[in-house]
């Protein structure tokens, strides 16, 4: 025991004490259900006997033997790919627009674009099926002036994606805006500056100097998009379309809670949501090895 | 620098066509939702009504336990946003102002629960609420949210802004850590807690993932499940309704962010993501 | 009994020591600064005794009794930061006071401390600003006053001055003092500046790579420095440090030579040294144009006007020295002729760097008189 160790001691205790709300919290309806979800897997259960039957890895092997399952998986690469290029490279480029070229108006700007984040997805799904209602909403009369006649979006597979794609940007867009620009903002001028008294065409500017000294904040972007932004289409797939025509626009978050909660087979919904848990925490170490490899880091 | 006009104005328009694509949907609800149904089918493109009438928000009145609702969503939203804010607070003060071991790990498997999908919670969170007697009820709603990985985050950021001299100095004073966080750190944090708190009220308020898998009966019904009711992907005859019932669960988020927006996007802006 | 006592200390991190195997005494009523270059472990040492850094090994004494495990708020200490540490949405009053009414001290009692801090301090009339409207000088006061009004029995500085700049740093270094005088608590002062140091310490405490190097009057510092580092470190232009040889009563520098006064030859003899270290300060080094008797020859490099007097860079042997003139006509290239005062001269064992001490003579006689003596005397073998 090391002089001075008891005031360490005594501090330690207080700080615990400090953490034990969050901590009890957390444990309770994060760590236990996180333990308890991969638990679940290896039964058969639908959530109502007071058996459940344990069935080794079986459930994995439906799940991962399911046609449908793969279907759904694609989904979930197409929602992504959507999700990165509407919420990850357009607010970038915005970003740096409104940082270099916009001079004006920029709070104005921010706080427009940021709005739609306050509101909830329902709200959202309700207005855009309305308003992108391809018979008699607002957008289709419009196209209609061109001769241009809306798809059915919410029947059609690819289209559907896409819609609920765009709806769910509309809420995130902001939110990844806002942070986008502030880690551009927080480049120093100097930097830039330079750049442009050596003639360096803005493009170049972006690619060679915005985006590595932002990258901390854009892989950052990156991740929180598939992550957030997949759980966000939940809503708009459970309001809408229910994972329908047939699962066309279903993807492994909304299956498996339609594995849970629709068709009560929590061993498969479980094996899904862990499946879907270790693509994450892929995703997760490659950031982290991403960032650990010196991609600039903005200060 | 100088930008030359002839690349900033298109820009400019470009934006300004972007904010139109993004709040015309509110500007759209806010207009049908004073319209009678025949006046929102006949002029899809007109956002003012011809005839103004506030049928719609009465037949909501009417139709529903709407002021139930209404007050089911505020008192969620309230009390999950204080518990979420003392519960961050606390963790924020002790990450940052106290040593204790194993305090980075600790730190990082709370944050990093912000990646947990929560299908992969959802099922066990709901047998525990089911098991207790709270499927249904306000209080199996807040029970899983009376903690928030970002909230930590978010307060611990700002909390790291404060230099430790000060704490130095309250210690050397023999002033103990429940006075320091009173008397030192909170009002140096006010902004952050402020916006953090809106933020966390917004949120709640708008949550349908959690409510839809506890709420049951209408009367316990939050307004964005409220909402769903009206909804059907081919367009039910309840249109204009629905448009009220979104103007409803729209304004309260919207005039709190209207009114503290300069703090809450300070605090997105200042956290410094990493 | 305001004594602070470290007993064989150490402070690490891991593998690396901060602080290593420190025994120091500081006596009731004294201010000693603590001194050093940029990581020396001086900082370390004050948050030590403040309890804001743990012990790692052995330990330390408050009033007599071990403190290693007493939380910082019960050590009856004062602090003052470097950056002040002021509460930034407390006014001037409201910070002052804020430790003495979370101890529930009497009201009347409060007051009384505050009006006395703000009067030494001329704070008066600041008492409803802010932090942020305040100057670097006034903030620094009121860090002052706030460790003032907790009367205790020990006062901790932490390079309270080098936020400000030169002529505030004359004027807060007398208020200091003038607290001293008044409260007598033992000061403990930390600061990398030697003058600063010099001017406030009633003893210094020298230390370099976590190591106390010396503790003394600044006398003693100045004049008899207990190592290399310490004649180098105190002192600008620094102590000039050449090796040298010793054969037969005669310093050896290269092929020059100059001899020693019996004084220091029997204080070589008597010590175990083998090998050696010169040293001179540039003020005790004369410098002449024409050869003298007993002197060395060097060669002008460059001369630097310093304002009141001038430093002329010499070769010496290949060794660079540095002798101070108030005359200016001095040529680079020129040849010059250096006697060292035989009475301010320094040997130091080259092995262990210490001093190998100073002749007895030297202690008797401050004055002049016999100093003058010894360097006019011509000893020619």
């Amino acid at each position: 025991m090391g002089a001075g160790t008891a005031l360490k001691n005594k501090e330690s205790w207080k700080a615990y004490c400090l953490l034990i709300p969050t901590l009890i919290i957390f444990a309770i309806f994060m760590f236990w259900p996180f333990l308890y979800t991969i638990y679940l897997s290896f039964f058969d259960w639908n959530m109502i006997t007071p058996t459940k039957e344990f069935v080794g890895l079986k459930n994995y092997i439906d799940v991962l033997s399911d046609r449908n399952t793969y279907k759904i998986l694609g989904n979930t690469f197409i929602y992504i790919a959507f999700l990165l290029v509407i919420n990850c490279i357009i607010p970038y480029l915005f970003a740096f627009v409104l940082d270099s070229i916009l001079k004006r108006f920029n709070g104005f700007y921010k706080s427009a674009i940021f709005l739609p984040a306050f509101i909830s997805l329902v709200v959202g799904s309700i207005l855009f099926t309305w308003i992108l209602n391809p018979v008699s909403g607002p957008v289709a009369i419009i196209l209609g002036w061109f001769g241009i006649e809306m798809p059915i979006w919410s029947k059609l597979d690819g289209w559907v994606i896409l819609v609920l794609s765009l709806i769910t940007s509309w809420k995130v867009f902001g939110y990844n805006f806002i942070v986008l620009y502030a880690s551009i903002n927080g480049i120093s001028r100097e930097i830039i500056e330079a750049a442009r008294l050596d003639n360096v065409p803005l493009w170049k500017i972006f690619f060679h100097i915005v985006l590595p000294m932002s990258s901390a904040t854009g892989i950052y972007v990156f991740i929180i998009t598939i992550v957030q932004g997949l759980q966000y289409v939940f809503t708009p797939i459970k309001v809408i379309t229910q994972g329908g025509p047939n699962y066309a626009s279903s993807n492994a978050i909304y299956h498996a809670y339609h594995e849970a909660f629709v068709l009560y087979r929590t061993g498969h919904s479980a094996a899904l949501s862990i499946i879907t848990m270790l693509i994450f925490l892929i995703l997760l170490i490659l950031e982290f090895k991403f960032v650990e490899r010196g991609i600039y880091y903005e200060n | 620098m100088k930008i030359k006009r002839s690349v900033a104005i298109p820009w400019h328009m470009i934006f300004v066509i972007t904010i139109i694509i993004l709040l015309y949907p509110i500007v759209f609800a806010l207009g049908s939702s004073f319209k009678t149904l025949e006046d929102a089918y006949n002029n899809v493109l007109n956002i003012i009504p011809l005839n103004p009438t506030f049928e719609n928000y009465i037949t909501f009145f009417n139709s529903l336990p709407a002021f139930k609702i209404m007050m089911n969503t505020f008192i969620i939203a309230s009390v999950a946003t204080i518990f979420k804010l003392i519960t961050s607070f606390l963790a924020a003060y002790a990450f940052v102002f106290l040593q204790f071991k194993g305090k980075n790990i600790l730190y990082f498997m709370l944050i990093s629960t912000i990646f947990i999908p929560f299908t992969v919670t959802m099922i066990p969170n709901y047998l525990i609420i089911s098991d207790i007697g709270l499927v249904n009820s306000v209080w199996g709603v807040i029970l899983p949210q009376l903690a928030n990985a970002l909230g930590i985050f978010l307060m611990r950021q700002s909390m790291k802004t404060i230099p430790i001299s000060l704490i130095e100095a309250a210690k050397l004073d023999h002033i103990g850590h429940a006075r320091i966080m009173k008397d030192i750190v909170l009002p140096l944090v006010r902004p952050a807690v402020t916006s953090t708190g809106i933020w966390f009220f917004i949120t709640t308020w708008n949550e349908y993932v959690w409510p839809v898998l506890i709420l049951k009966s209408k009367e316990n019904y939050t307004l964005p499940l409220a909402l769903q009711m009206y909804i059907s992907s081919e367009g039910g005859t309840n249109f204009t309704v629905a448009m009220a019932v979104s103007v409803i669960t729209m304004i309260i988020p919207l005039t709190l962010y209207l009114i503290f927006q300069k703090y809450i996007i300070g605090t997105f802006t200042s956290s410094g993501i990493k | 009994m305001k004594e602070i006592r470290f007993e064989n200390v150490w402070k690490s991190y891991g593998k690396t020591h901060v602080v290593k195997g420190l025994n120091l005494t500081i006596h009731p009523g004294e201010r000693l600064v603590l001194l050093g270059p940029s990581g020396c472990g001086k900082s370390t040492t004050l948050r030590m005794i403040a309890g804001l850094e743990e012990i790692t090994s052995g330990d330390l004494y408050l009033n007599g009794v071990k403190a290693n495990d007493i939380p910082s708020g019960k050590r009856n200490v004062a602090m003052v930061f470097q950056n002040y540490a002021l509460y930034p949405h407390m006014n001037v009053v409201e910070n002052i006071i804020y430790g003495l009414k979370v101890q529930k001290v009497q009201k009347d009692e409060i007051q009384k401390r505050l009006d006395a801090a703000l009067e030494m301090l001329q704070l008066k009339g600041y008492e409803n600003r802010l932090p942020k409207d305040l100057s670097g000088g006034q903030r620094q006061r009121v860090a002052l006053a706030r460790a003032i009004v907790k009367k205790s029995d020990f006062f901790l500085l932490d390079e309270p001055l080098s936020n400000l700049d030169a002529q505030l740093r004359v004027s807060a270094r007398k208020e200091l003092v003038k607290i001293h005088e008044m409260y007598k608590q033992t000061i403990v002062y930390v600061t990398h500046d030697q003058i600063e140091a010099m001017t406030i310490g009633d003893r210094i405490a020298l230390m370099n790579h976590g190591q106390l190097q010396m503790v003394d009057t600044p006398e003693n510092v100045y004049n008899r420095p207990a190592n290399i580092f310490t004649a180098k470190f105190i002192g600008s232009p620094p102590t000039n440090i050449v090796d040298m040889d010793y054969q037969d009563g005669k310093v050896v520098i290269g092929k020059q030579s100059f001899l020693l006064h019996p004084m220091w030859i029997r204080q070589i003899n008597e010590c175990n040294a083998k090998t050696f270290v010169f040293g001179i300060r540039p003020e005790h080094l004369e410098i002449y144009k024409t050869p003298q008797e007993n002197t060395l020859t060097g060669t002008v490099k460059y001369v630097e006007n310093q304002g009141s007097s001038y430093s002329i860079y010499i070769n010496l042997e290949g060794h660079e020295v540095i002798a101070l003139s108030e005359q200016k006509n001095w040529h680079p290239g020129e040849m010059v002729y250096l006697k060292p005062k035989m009475d301010r001269i320094h040997i130091f064992d080259q092995e262990s760097t210490q001093s190998i001490g100073y002749p007895q003579e030297l202690d008797l006689n401050e004055s002049s008189t016999l100093n003058s003596k010894i360097n006019t005397v011509t000893y020619l073998s």
